[in-house]
């Protein structure tokens, strides 16, 4: 379990929240605090007062994957296949090894073809694809994805899926604005101003967003 | 008004993109998966970047204008203020239009992604041009203001307007599709039997079509009158 409390950062004000196993989708208005939130959760920032702990563990001390919401912000490095590997590198895992994990992820993932190629000539949506491979290389235990679905095309993004839930992810938390596909988490988290307005299972936190933008078009239609 | 595509082509290494057509006046949409070309071609139907081979015939085209899938790549102002600013607009008016008054002091790369796609977009839609090229428009906005960019985009009076989207949940009225598929331009029509040849459509318009309830357009107001016919 995650567990927040007493959380005061920015626009972010929540006394109590618990993140159970699973994935769980952040949705709500531009502005609601969203990616603080996110960035809470991996560790990037440190909250001015309150905790947050995974299984009792502070988030820095804890595996984290995470894409950002700016695709240029997530590379470091000159091509495909080192940002990938540079994880791995990091520690000082043997080339062999590394490469061999590596070119398993990529052809996974489809992007086989994109291991050359110079990261500053990719596509917005390659560029995530990119980002999550370096995220998912070192087999996280929280995965943290920043609407990384904004630059992906349909079909990428419901195999982004398959392959996030096929590593058996503890905890992947993302924000998103479809709401659609936040349908098909274990939760889902509304914030509003910095705050939770909302969370628990899809269902019950669409109802409460009945006859708002923020409900899903498939659900009105009944589809 | 008109733009024609020649035989246009963009190659880089083994991957290319391929166009022929003509875009009249209307509100044209263009599909197509990751790293297919839609922003190489936005980027060449907008006069930046040159084709490989092929030409583009611009008629009566004076005033062009491109919105650029990241946002922050517009930035030129070192406030939000400025930034408004900086494309000949009244700060007071913008920021209104984009509820981002009280951040009017901040630096727009201080913004959420979502706010800074917002004031871009306040910025761009406030202005007439002949030719509009917008590179994913929605990504990033939420959906409230993914409706509202809608509406605006829906509104505009003249010119060529063409969106560059993978969107799949909202969309303006849409006058022709069109979509990137195996490295070339398909023209699908206009809708709404364009619909029906629609390799990208979304699920939603993908279940009506099924049902034999295929929406007039794709506005939200259309998908919700197709999901009530009897």
């Amino acid at each position: 379990m995650i567990e927040l409390s007493g959380i005061r950062h920015t626009i972010l004000d929540i006394s109590a929240l618990r993140i159970p196993f699973g994935t769980t989708s952040v949705i709500g208005p531009n502005g609601s605090g969203k990616t603080m939130l996110l960035k809470l959760l991996a560790g990037i920032f440190l909250p001015h007062s309150g905790t947050v702990r995974i299984d009792g563990v502070p988030p820095r001390k804890t595996e984290t994957g995470w894409v950002n919401e700016f695709p240029d912000r997530n590379i470091l490095f000159g091509t495909v296949i080192d940002e990938v590997a540079s994880s791995l590198r990091f520690r000082h895992l043997p080339d062999r090894d590394v490469k061999i994990t590596v070119e398993k992820l990529l052809d996974s993932m489809g992007i086989s073809p994109l291991r050359g190629r110079p990261v500053c000539d990719l596509s917005g949506g390659e560029k995530v694809l990119v980002a999550l491979a370096a995220a998912l290389v070192h087999t996280p235990r929280v995965l943290v994805l920043d609407e990384c679905d904004s630059h992906l095309d349909n079909y990428r993004a419901r195999q982004v899926e398959r392959i996030v839930q096929e590593r058996a992810i503890p905890y992947v938390i993302r924000c998103t604005q479809q709401v659609e596909s936040a349908i098909r988490s274990d939760h889902v988290i509304y914030l509003e101003n910095g705050r939770v307005a909302y969370e628990g299972v899809p269902g019950e936190v669409f109802a409460r967003l009945h006859g708002t933008p923020f409900y899903p078009l498939t659900m009105e239609c009944g589809i | 008004m008109r733009i024609d595509l020649d035989a246009v082509r963009v190659v880089r290494d083994s991957w290319s993109v391929s166009a022929t057509g003509t875009f009249t006046e209307g509100i044209h949409l263009i599909s197509g998966d990751v790293g297919s070309g839609k922003t190489t071609l936005a980027r060449v139907i907008a006069g930046l970047s040159p084709p490989t081979s092929g030409a583009i015939r611009r008629e009566d085209i004076t005033h062009p204008m491109i919105s650029f899938q990241f946002p922050e790549h517009h930035v030129t102002g070192s406030t939000v203020s400025e930034e408004c600013s900086s494309w000949g607009l009244d700060p007071t008016v913008i920021l209104k239009q984009a509820s981002l008054q009280e951040k009017a002091g901040l630096s727009p790369l201080r913004l959420s992604r979502g706010e800074l796609k917002r004031l871009h977009l306040a910025c761009v839609l406030s202005q007439e041009y002949d030719l509009l090229v917008l590179d994913e428009p929605f990504s990033s906005l939420d959906c409230k203001e993914k409706a509202r960019a809608c509406t605006t985009i829906s509104g505009r009076a003249r010119g060529i307007t063409i969106i560059f989207t993978h969107e799949q949940s909202q969309f303006p009225r849409v006058d022709m599709l069109w979509e990137i598929v195996d490295g070339s331009l398909h023209c699908r029509g206009n809708l709404p039997d364009a619909l029906r040849t629609w390799e990208h459509a979304p699920e939603i318009v993908r279940a009506l079509i099924r049902r034999g309830k295929e929406p007039a357009n794709l506005t939200r107001q259309d998908i919700r009158e197709a999901a009530c016919r009897t």
